[in-house]
This record gives structure tokens, sequence and C-alpha cells, in this order.
């Protein structure tokens, strides 16, 4: 029932983010000091070709009416029209959101698949060479800028060795499979198509190594802090002098009570990971909603670029609330909270 | 054995292991059974396909793939060859245009290419008021074209318009028949969908990513190319930043890359296997000056500024691939004519032009402003610096982002003291050109001199209406001479336009009216070893 309540509480203090998420992306798009008309009518275009692109997607209505029009839009799940392609934004996040969410979920699934036991292992075997490493390379995973890592990492493994490909999500001479969840990767997996499959793996290594870069970094250095702080705990002295073997001592008790903090690390990487996908899919042109709100941008085409910056928004409330229900299940003292 | 020891065996054999990764090596073309498949690459996306709603290079190269046109730009110096229409003429007062179409042009999907189809795309292209609307929207009106019978058009112009044939190439023909029933014109489904009679259809289309198009082997027009070598199809592969692009291109991803930097195609031009077509290109840039506002209003001041410039450091910048400016007008342009007293550095003269504004010792600042990300205009920005200092003017150079330099161009006001533009015609029309420097242009982007001048407008407004040729050149040959003595502009250069290509790749056609990256792929092929 407390749960429940959390939830609900949750939702609604969500929608009320979603609120203010809203204002600000509609007010900072509509004073940046471009012309979005203009730019879509083209270069060449006459006043009267753009005052018909600008009444035909009504900007040429008064800012408070086209917000009222925008939140009308909203409440019926319609982010609007791309000025650009005359498209709706929501069809067009429907089309390249899945390419995004697999790129994170991927970077995501490294980073704490290699971060946790990183972390722990430095914790364990704490000024050992392992744990100097790991100290180099959470200083440059947070450090280095992602298109520099990026570029570097296209000229070492695409260009001089010629393992990776430099970008793409796949061989243009390769058709993806049918779309289930439109992820290439899941989708190929799900419909049995391993070459598909294989070099879908390949082309999506470096990119979400990138991505995954500063959030294993991180990720490294607070499961190494809390580990050294639990192992020093009584209840982990107790226990080991209660013989609990070593291995459960570390890897169930310490790191059960050290993932806490992860968790919460781990709900805020998720949503500032889907937020770095802009500067990687710009380099790796990976055709996700990165690269869909940077080519908006350029155009000033607003729309797209306040649908990407909810979507995002929406997910990443929605990953912190399941990331506290399961801080609940971690840790029962805080369900009620 | 220890553990260590097995962590880092362990890690010997995931090293050992990594090359296991490696691909077979990067095909150098895709194969479609034993016919080829070429991979071009560029930054520029291709958000709307259709032909009448919108065209800059990377459209507009994907368009005339699929679309055709009543005729077409090829060759260097450009010329308008037969291409729907087999064949033209106009009346003695220059309104009447009658086009015969060739017989056997079908589209795609079977449906032939009549007049009927010629006279619906005209009217969708001037009702929709998008894309190249402009070029004919003062002059034509939509009720002014009528299908005459199955292989006829006439197009009745309201006015008299030298340039209008010069446009034909950008007026592409979609099926009608293929767009009936819809209630926008079809504009939703040809955002990426196909209507055309163009020598590719579309296979896929991910406007983010990848346009792969197959060829139509029965292309009407036939292929330039010997039968054995016609390509499978090509492909438009967006790889946005060029230091990818140009890693795929040494990789064997693509076969052909443009929007490179002039030190990658110099890189590029020395390693084996590639070679880079470089041609004087039709883009002037020019550095704007604002004419109404701030001491460049001063001709005396804008003379000064343009008589410093060390055009010089142009050709450097781009690695001498560049030619300057004679004219405002570009070379390949009809009517081009070399001004002879067109500033060069010259900081006597720039020193004399000084003494004569209100601030003849300089001291003063002036704003630069180019388009933040383009590396060579910054550069332009440093050596306009180190050029105004020998006449103690500061330049405090900023970067924007297009549409803010664009929307801060577009009142006299706002706009800055100088601006660094690149325009690339459309035509090889004067008009084209030189419209640019009349009141109408004013705060569009290549207005941002806000030049006001009566007798251009007047000049220009005449010369385009005129039917005799010879009098219509001698017309634009004044009003190069009129701009250059009104120096709205430092007149800077012709940048080369520049591919870089697998040296596999035959059948290149430079036509310098393309935009930019623009190449025509209807002739390109893969040579078979």
């Amino acid at each position: 029932m407390a749960t429940l309540r959390t939830i609900l509480r949750r939702l609604a203090l969500l929608g009320v983010m979603l609120g203010g998420l809203v204002l600000i992306t509609f007010t900072v798009s509509n004073v940046a000091p471009s012309d979005p008309a203009a730019l879509a009518a083209g270069p060449d275009a006459t006043r009267a070709m753009i005052e018909t692109v600008r009444h035909e997607y009504g900007l040429d209505q008064s800012l408070p009416m086209q917000l009222a029009r925008y939140v009308a839009d909203l409440l019926r799940l319609r982010l609007g029209r791309s000025i650009q392609t005359g498209n709706q934004v929501a069809d067009d996040l429907a089309r390249f959101f899945p390419a995004t969410m697999e790129l994170v979920l991927l970077s995501m699934l490294f980073s704490v698949l290699a971060g946790v036991p990183m972390g722990l292992w430095a914790a364990v075997r704490r000024n050992s060479w392992f744990d100097h490493a790991m100290r180099a390379l959470a200083v440059s995973g947070v450090a280095l800028p992602a298109f520099w890592a990026a570029l570097l990492l296209q000229l070492v493994f695409a260009v001089w060795l010629g393992w990776l490909p430099t970008s793409g999500q796949l061989s243009v001479a390769t058709a993806p499979p049918d779309p289930i969840t439109g992820m290439i990767l899941l989708d190929a997996l799900l419909r049995g198509q391993w070459a598909v499959f294989a070099e879908a793996a390949r082309y999506a290594v470096l990119p979400a190594f990138v991505l995954a870069l500063p959030s294993l970094a991180a990720i490294v250095r607070v499961n190494r802090a809390e580990m050294i702080e639990v192992l020093a705990a009584d209840y982990v002295t107790a226990a080991r002098a209660h013989g609990v073997a070593p291995r459960r001592v570390i890897g169930w008790l310490a790191l059960r009570n050290a993932m806490l903090p992860t968790l919460a690390m781990i709900g805020l990487r998720f949503g500032w990971t889907l937020g770095s996908t802009v500067l990687v899919e710009t380099v790796f042109d990976w055709p996700g909603i990165g690269l869909y709100a940077v080519n908006s941008a350029i155009a000033s085409d607003f729309k797209p670029v306040m649908g990407v910056t909810l979507a995002v928004g929406v997910t990443f409330m929605l990953t912190n609330l399941l990331i506290d229900l399961a801080y609940g299940w971690l840790d029962p003292r805080t369900r009620s909270a | 054995m220890h553990r260590r020891d097995l962590l880092l065996g362990g890690l010997a054999g995931a090293a050992g292991l990594l090359p296991a990764l490696a691909p077979a090596p990067a095909a150098a073309f895709e194969r479609v059974g034993d016919r080829r498949t070429l991979v071009f690459s560029g930054g520029q996306p291709v958000p709307v396909l259709d032909p009448h709603v919108r065209y800059d290079w990377s459209t507009r190269m994907m368009q005339q793939c699929i679309y055709d046109a009543l005729c077409k730009y090829e060759g260097d110096p450009p010329k308008v060859v037969p291409w729907l229409a087999e064949r033209w003429e106009t009346s003695a007062d220059g309104l009447t245009w009658t086009f015969h179409l060739v017989a056997n042009a079908k589209f795609h999907n079977g449906d032939p290419v009549d007049a009927e189809a010629v006279r619906y795309s005209f009217q969708r292209a001037l009702k929709l008021n998008k894309g190249v609307a402009w070029m004919l929207s003062a002059h034509l009106d939509p009720d002014g074209i009528a299908a005459v019978d199955a292989r006829t058009v006439r197009i009745t112009l309201k006015s008299s318009y030298g340039a209008f044939l010069s446009f034909m190439p950008l007026w592409y023909i979609v099926n009608p028949k293929q767009l009936a029933g819809s209630d926008d014109y079809g504009q939703k489904f040809l955002t990426e969908g196909d209507a055309g009679s163009g020598p590719f259809r579309i296979k896929r289309w991910d406007p983010q990513a990848v346009m792969a198009l197959d060829a139509v082997a029965d292309y009407w027009k036939g292929w330039p190319m010997a039968e054995a070598d016609r390509p499978a199809g090509v492909i438009y592969r967006i790889i946005r930043e060029p230091a990818p692009r140009k890693a795929a291109l040494q990789r064997g991803e693509i076969d052909i890359a443009t929007e490179l930097s002039p030190d990658d195609y110099d890189q590029l031009a020395k390693a084996a296997g590639i070679v880079v077509e470089s041609h004087t290109g039709m883009t002037p840039f020019t550095i704007q000056m604002n004419t109404q506002k701030g001491v460049t209003a001063d001709l005396n001041m804008r003379k000064a500024l343009a008589y410093a410039f060390d055009y010089e450091a142009l050709i450097q910048i781009e690695n001498g691939a560049a030619k300057l400016m004679d004219s405002p007008f570009p070379n390949a342009m009809a009517g081009h004519v070399a001004i002879k007293d067109i500033p060069r550095r010259d900081l006597d003269k720039a020193r004399e032009f000084l003494a004569r504004t209100a601030h003849p010792k300089g001291g003063f600042e002036l704003e630069y402003l180019y388009v933040a990300g383009l590396e060579v205009e910054r550069r332009i920005g440093l050596a306009v610096l180190e050029s105004l200092r020998a006449l103690d003017i500061k330049v405090n150079i900023t970067a924007q982002p297009w549409p803010t330099l664009v929307a801060r161009g577009a009142k006299a006001e706002t706009a800055a003291d100088m601006v660094a533009v690149y325009v690339t015609p459309v035509s090889t029309d004067p008009d084209v050109i030189a419209s640019q420097y009349t009141s109408a242009a004013e705060g569009l982007f290549w207005g941002m001199h806000h030049l006001r001048d009566q007798q251009i407008n007047d000049m220009v407004a005449a010369a385009r209406l005129e039917t005799d040729l010879a009098r219509r050149m001698a017309g634009y040959a004044a009003i190069q001479q009129r701009i250059v003595d009104l120096q709205p502009a430092i007149f800077g250069m012709l940048e080369d336009r520049k591919w870089a290509l697998r040296s596999y790749v035959k059948g290149f056609e430079f036509c310098p009216v393309r935009l930019t990256g623009e190449a025509d792929l209807y002739t390109l092929y893969a040579a078979k070893a």
C-alpha cells in the first residue's frame, strides 16, 4: 500500500515537472533569435513564401496562443509537426527512439556489468596496481570529452586497425530486420538473423563504449568508495568473525549494501546517458533521437527539439521512479519514506 | 596458478581474440549480383525529397536521381540541354514558351510522362508556393500552363523573363496519377516517396542515415556508360562529421566523399587509390558590409576596407584551390565580365579612402561575423583582422549559428559590420546574382549588406525584361560595374569544389551550376578491374 502511494505521489510530481519542462522548452525555443519559417522556406524564398510557411505552422499566432495549442496537442499525445519535414514529431520519435534506446541500454549494460565488479575488486585490492588503474580509468572516463574520445577510437579501431566500422548502425548494403522493437540488435536476435546481429553488434561497439565511458567511471568510483566503507563496517567484521565465507561476505553482504548509492548513480547516469546521445550519435551517425535533435536544432525546427527534450525528460523521470522502487526492495527501511 | 596470473592470462587471451573481431577487408563498393553500387557520402541530410518543396545540395542530388525535368544542366561551362523536352521554342516577345516532350519517357510505375504531368507539376509547385516557386511566381500564374496535346506544353508568362529557361532544370516532373486523391498535393507521400521518372528509384529511405536507390535498368533516356558498367544503384550515406567521413573513404566504406576541409583533400590526394576532383566553383565568397549602419555606411570606408584586405590570404587558406573574384558575378555565369578596377590590396589607396571618412586615422572597432563551425570562414576572419591592423582598425571576430546570423542580418539595425557569406546561384542566369544587390534582397541572407540603390534596382528590372540577348548582357555588364562602384561587399573568391573518389570511380562530370557538394550520380560507375 505504501509502495502504491509512493508511485502515485511520484506520478503526480512527474506531471508537475513535465508541465515545467514544457514551459521551459517552449520559452527557450521561442526566445532563440532565429526565424524557423524563413529557414524552412529556403534561402531563396520570397517574403510571401515565408509567410505561407509561417501561416501553415501557426507561427503567425501570438506566443500564448501557440503555447495553448501546443499543450492541447500534448494532452492528445501529439507533439506538433516538424517545420522541416511536415511529419508529426511523435511519428518521428517513434521511428528514431528505438535506436537511441538500443545504444543507451547497451552502454548502461556495459557500464554496470563492468563497473560494479571493477569497483568491487578495486576496493578489495585497495592501493594495488588494479586500484590505481581503475582510478586512472575513472579520471579519464569523466575528463575525456565524448566527441574527442569518439574520434580517437574511430581513428584507432576503424582507420588504423580496421577492426570496426567508422559509423552508422548497419552496413549500407544490409537490410535491417523487420521491426519488432525497432532495435536492430534485438530484432535480429528475435528473428534469428545471426549475420545481421553480428554486423549490428560490430557497429554498436564503439558508440556504446564511448557513451558508457563516463558512466563506467562514475560507477567504478562510487562502488569502490561504498565497498571500502561497507567492508569496514561492524556487521561485516562480525560476519567474518562468524566464519562466513569471504566470497559471500564480499559478493553478497557487502555488495548488496554498497549497491544502494550505486543504484541511485545508475539511475542518474541513465538520464545523463540519454542526453549524451546527442554528441555520440552525431559523431557515429547513429540514427536516433540525438541526431534527430541536432538536425532539427540546426534548422531551428523547434517542435522536434521540444519533443526530444520531453521524451528524454519523461524517460529520465520514469527511470528514477523505478530506481526508487528498487531502492525500497534493497533497503526496506526506505519503503515508507 | 595464482589468481593474478589467471587474470593476466585472461586479459592476454582476450587481446589475442580481438583480431578475430576484425571484419573482412571493407568492400571497395557494394555489389548486387555482378553489378556494383557506389556509395556517396556527405554531411547534409535529406529531410524532404519533394521536388517542389525543398532544395539544397543533398536534396537536389537525390531529386536529380529520382526525377526528370524538361531540361538539364550539363558541362563546364554549363549548358541547358534537352531532357524530357526534346526541343522548345519561344515567341518573339518572350512571353510564350512551347516545349515538345520526348515520346518514350515513362514514370517508374510505367505511366507515360505526358504534357498533363508537366502541367500538373508546374501548377503544383506554384500553388504550394514553396521550394522552387520563387523562381517563376512573379512571372507565371498557375493557369498559364496548358497541355496542348499529349506531347506539347505551352507556358505563357505574365511578363517576359530572360532567366526563365535557366530555371527549367530545377522544375521536376511528378506523376499526378500517384498523387490523385491527396488533400495536400501529395506532400506527405512525396516527403519520402517516389513519383518520378529519373534514372533511379527508391530502395531504402532513412532520412537520417542512408538513402539507397536502385538503378532503373530500362531508364527511358538510357545510360551513359557501357551496359556492363551500368551500376546496380547508388547510396547516399550521411556522415555528419568530416573526420569520420574521411576515415570511411580511406577504409573503403564509401566511394565518394565531399564536404571535407582543404587540408583533408590535400592529404587524400596523396593517398593510394584515391583521386581528388577539383574544379573552379560558382559560389562567390564575399564579406558583406552593412551599407546602412555604422562606419561601413560610408562608401569611402567600404572602399578603404576593400583595398586594405589581403586577398592572397584567401588563396593560401584554400591551399591554392580557389580563384579570386574579378566581378560580383562568378566566372561561369552568363554575362560575366572582369571589372578592371575591382579592389586588390593597395594600402596607399586604402589610406586615401580612409582619409575621406570620419575616422581618417582609424582607431575604431568592427565586427566580423561568420557561421559558427566553418573553419575556413574563421581563418578568413583572422586575415581580415591582420589586414585591417594596417589601418589601425580593430576587428572583433564573432561566430554565431547560421539561424542566428541570418536573423541578425534581417535588419540593418542588427546586422554586423561585416559578415562572411557564401551564396551559390541556382542557375547560370545573371539575374540570380544581380537581384541580390537590389532592395528586394534586403534582409535575406545574401542581402545582409542592405544596399539601397535605385539605379541598381532599375538596371536589374530592365535587364530582367530585355529579350534581346546582346542588350541584356550589356545591361548586366553595367550592373557589375555599378555593384563594384558601390562596394557593398569585399568580393573574395570562388572556392574550388572538391570531391574525393576511390580511383575506380569513373564517369565524374563536373558542372559548376550544381549546388556545392552535389554531383550527377547518373554518370558515375565503378570500373571493373
